[in-house]
């Protein structure tokens, strides 16, 4: 089911009909589990083609851990969950050398895996773990793979974090470094369900039929789908586009309107406008089209830019969030 | 051609049109402003005609427009990326256009969309019209402008306009003083040396008239050459001409001497002295008796022509001489007699051609007084209250050509440019009035001649004439008046003008 990179066998090549299906079939499966949410299953759902990792900012009861659990069983790829607290120490998270022995009865070091080693990882609560565990999880993010003693381990691929940030209960927590941050490739907020989904959470989970999830697509198929994604054709214009909006984002550049000037403190980095291009195409092959529209970019343009633009403490005093800062930026390039 | 050509043609086609739009109203924006300047700037610096100038600023209009239309001209991929923003195409049309040439399965399927989705696209939506409100707003403002200010009076063009009639009219007096000068040179009979001096002051008045700096100095040298040549006439003709035909009136009635007497008692002196010879040369032949009356005749002729005190004294020789019976002596004194009456025919013609010279000078001044009337009317609004007084001498000649001088004093008032003089009218008559010129200048107004006639006025001057017959004021006041009045009608005359003749006859009305 799991395989690592070296061991990645060729994907078949993939037609834009069967990327939908595919999609479609991935989002339908989530459906079951998700009530609503639908615009952070398909943000998921597009970083987790592209290979990236999401941070998902919510309060807890939102569905955050059934998301990645009915991922993980729609795309029949390994989960594992981490609760972050500040005594979980890297090494609970990679793994570590344990003494074995032998049927000879000789004892050796043996590595034993750490919950990173899967395909679906949930980090709970990541802004909880120290900074040391929270690098240790962040490098393994950015490199996929873990060094353990002497010996460099690869992971398995595809290998998907999805962390969680509690956005109240702030004390005693660590928030992650502006570097650090830049390695999500989404940042998601979700929004409190209405009173008819609220209605319709309940009427779920209280009854005695459990919705039945099925494995519609495997590691092999989001390969292909993010090979295929990396084909969508992009004009010199609409690039410009993605280039001025994180441009756009600088305090000390001509294009930024004056929330950028006056808020931020440093904008977003080239991984930003990686982001909103291959974001962008991805969401062209799920509407349907072949090419990367404004639009595309402008509808990723929030998860892929706010956790990339820096406030100052103006902008915390005067209650100012990057979503601000991002709309602005929009409103004053969109259509360009 | 396929369906994304096809729809990037139309498209580039309602493109181009809305940009002509655009570029007109820009066009008429920059002509428009052009002319307004141009309106403006002619204000104080005037160009005459203008229309030229504004004529040049519709060129400017069209260059811009064709220019920035032309420069606007759209490319292939601003077609392409105009009419996917317009129809909502989502850039299939601009990337399909960038990736015509590229491979790829994703491209090829790319391309294949765009033609799908162009096939059913309506280019009527594609619009790259922006209403030029500002530039129609400038072209419509700056218009308005333009064509208010061409609409008012242009005080500089009205000064441009007067500063060449009044070059034109001081040409034009130039020219006529020429062929008065010509005209005097070709009088015969006349004193060689005074028509020698009266063409040179023509000429030198034709120069200076030509090289005045203004209309008014133009009037000034005119009248200062008018005054120059009265200096050239013989203030004693008159009385020496009275003079004259007493004596041949006197000399008429001996029948010896009738034929000159009559010659001279009409004004003839050159007749009169041809005769004087031949009475001299035919003395011998008298019979003492008629010797002795012609000698009384020649006594009182002698006494009649006492004004004229050389004729008398060779009349009275000839009287004297005769009746001592010395007709050697009296021969002599006739004929000296007959050269005097030639002096007087000669000094009549000559001072006839001054006059005539005189008065054509008058009207020569007419032209450049218009225009000085007109700038000073331009430069002032209301001038003093003129009061004038006239010393005018007239003459007349039985031959029914009327000869006239007037000399008017004019003490000016007022807070114009020009004050007001006095105006003089020919024949004694003098008239007060408002004529615009320099204080004191002396102004010439040509007499009304009639055969035996000569005008007298109610002026202050006093009238001196040598007419034979004199007709009363009454009998000629309504002919006069009537010929006045319509020529004042007639010509192009100020109003104030007009209204002072007619002050003028209504104050004298007999």
């Amino acid at each position: 089911m799991t395989a690592t990179r070296d061991e990645r066998p060729e994907t078949a090549t993939l037609d834009p009909e069967r990327f939908r299906e595919l999609a479609d079939s991935i989002e339908t499966e989530l459906g079951k589990m998700m009530v609503g949410q639908r615009e952070v299953i398909r943000f998921t759902l597009t970083a987790l083609i592209a290979g990236g990792h999401v941070l998902i900012e919510g309060v807890p009861g939102l569905g955050k851990t059934v998301l990645v659990r009915s991922l993980a069983r729609a795309l029949h790829l390994d989960f594992a969950r981490v609760q972050f607290t500040p005594d979980l120490m890297p090494a609970d998270i990679t793994g570590t050398q344990i003494i074995s022995e032998d049927d000879s009865g000789r004892r050796r070091f043996q590595f034993q895996a750490g919950p990173l080693f899967t395909n679906l990882l949930l980090a709970d609560e990541i802004n909880r773990a120290t900074p040391k565990t929270q690098s240790a999880l962040l490098e393994a993010m950015q490199e996929r793979q873990v060094t353990a003693g002497d010996k460099t381990r690869p992971l398995p691929h595809p290998f998907f974090v999805m962390a969680t940030q509690n956005p109240i209960e702030l004390e005693g927590t660590y928030p992650l470094p502006e570097a650090q941050l830049d390695r999500f490739f989404f940042k998601l907020i979700v929004p409190f369900p209405d009173a008819d989904e609220l209605a319709e959470i309940a009427r779920r989970t209280t009854g005695t039929d459990e919705p039945d999830l099925h494995p519609v697509a495997g590691g092999d198929d989001l390969e292909a789908m993010s090979r295929l994604a990396r084909e969508v054709p992009i004009a010199e214009h609409v690039m410009d586009h993605a280039v001025a909006l994180v441009l756009a984002t600088h305090p000390d550049r001509d294009g930024a309107p004056d929330e950028v000037r006056r808020y931020v403190r440093w904008g977003a980095s080239p991984r930003a406008l990686q982001t909103l291009v291959l974001s962008g195409r991805i969401r062209a092959l799920l509407a349907g089209r072949f090419n990367v529209a404004f639009e595309d970019l402008n509808a990723v343009a929030l998860p892929a830019l706010r956790h990339r633009i820096f406030l100052n403490f103006e902008a915390d005093a005067e209650g100012v969030g990057s979503d601000v800062i991002v709309n602005a930026v929009l409103a004053k390039h969109v259509g360009a | 051609m396929n369906n994304t050509q096809r729809l990037l043609a139309a498209s580039r086609a309602r493109i181009i049109g809305g940009r002509a739009l655009t570029w007109s109203a820009r066009g008429m924006a920059c002509a428009a402003a052009a002319a307004l300047a141009v309106e403006m700037v002619v204000r104080v610096y005037p160009v005459d005609p203008v229309a030229p100038l504004l004529g040049a600023c519709l060129l400017f209009g069209l260059v811009v427009a064709i220019a920035g239309w032309a420069r606007a001209w759209p490319a292939s991929f601003q077609v392409a990326r105009i009419a996917d923003a317009a129809l909502g195409s989502r850039e299939r049309l601009s990337t399909a256009l960038e990736f015509a040439t590229a491979n790829g399965s994703l491209i090829v399927m790319q391309r294949a969309d765009a033609e799908r989705w162009a096939a059913s696209a309506d280019p009527s939506g594609v619009r790259d019209l922006k209403v030029p409100r500002v530039a129609l707003a400038i072209a419509l403002l700056a218009a308005a402008g333009a064509i208010a200010l061409a609409v008012l009076p242009n005080p500089a063009f009205q000064n441009l306009r007067g500063q060449r009639a009044a070059i034109a009219a001081q040409q034009a007096a130039a020219q006529q003083v020429e062929v008065i000068a010509k005209q005097a040179q070709a009088t015969k009979n006349a004193d060689p040396a005074k028509i020698a001096a009266l063409s040179q002051d023509l000429h030198q008045l034709g120069q200076d008239v030509r090289n005045a700096p203004d209309p008014a100095t133009a009037v000034a040298d005119i009248s200062k050459a008018q005054q120059t040549l009265g200096a050239l006439r013989d203030p004693s003709l008159a009385s020496r001409q009275q003079a004259s035909a007493a004596a041949g009136a006197q000399l008429q009635q001996n029948p010896a001497a009738s034929k000159a007497g009559a010659a001279l008692a009409a004004q003839d002196p050159k007749t009169g002295a041809a005769e004087l010879r031949k009475l001299a040369g035919s003395l011998s032949s008298l019979s003492p008796s008629e010797q002795a009356q012609l000698a009384q005749s020649l006594k009182a002729s002698a006494a009649a022509a006492k004004d004229d005190p050389a004729l008398a004294a060779k009349l009275q020789a000839a009287a004297d001489a005769l009746a001592q019976g010395d007709t050697t002596a009296a021969q002599a004194a006739l004929t000296s007699a007959a050269n005097q009456a030639d002096q007087l025919a000669q000094d009549t013609s000559t001072d006839a051609a001054i006059a005539q010279t005189i008065n054509g000078l008058q009207a020569v001044k007419a032209g450049p007084l218009a225009q000085a009337q007109g700038a000073g009317q331009n430069q002032a609004q209301g001038q003093g209250q003129g009061q004038g007084q006239g010393q005018g001498q007239g003459q007349g000649q039985g031959q029914g050509q009327g000869q006239g001088q007037g000399q008017g004093q004019g003490q000016g008032q007022g807070g114009g440019g020009g004050g007001t003089g006095g105006q003089g009218a020919g024949g004694g008559s003098a008239a007060a009035g408002k004529t615009p010129g320099k204080p004191g200048e002396t102004i010439y107004v040509p007499s009304q001649g009639s055969p035996g006639s000569a005008l007298v006025g109610p002026g202050q001057g006093s009238s001196q004439g040598t007419d034979t017959q004199l007709v009363p004021y009454e009998s000629v006041y309504g002919q006069f008046r009537s010929q006045a009045l319509s020529d004042v009608d007639r010509q192009v005359i100020p109003e104030q003008e007009r209204a002072l003749v007619r002050a003028y006859f209504g104050d004298t009305t007999p």
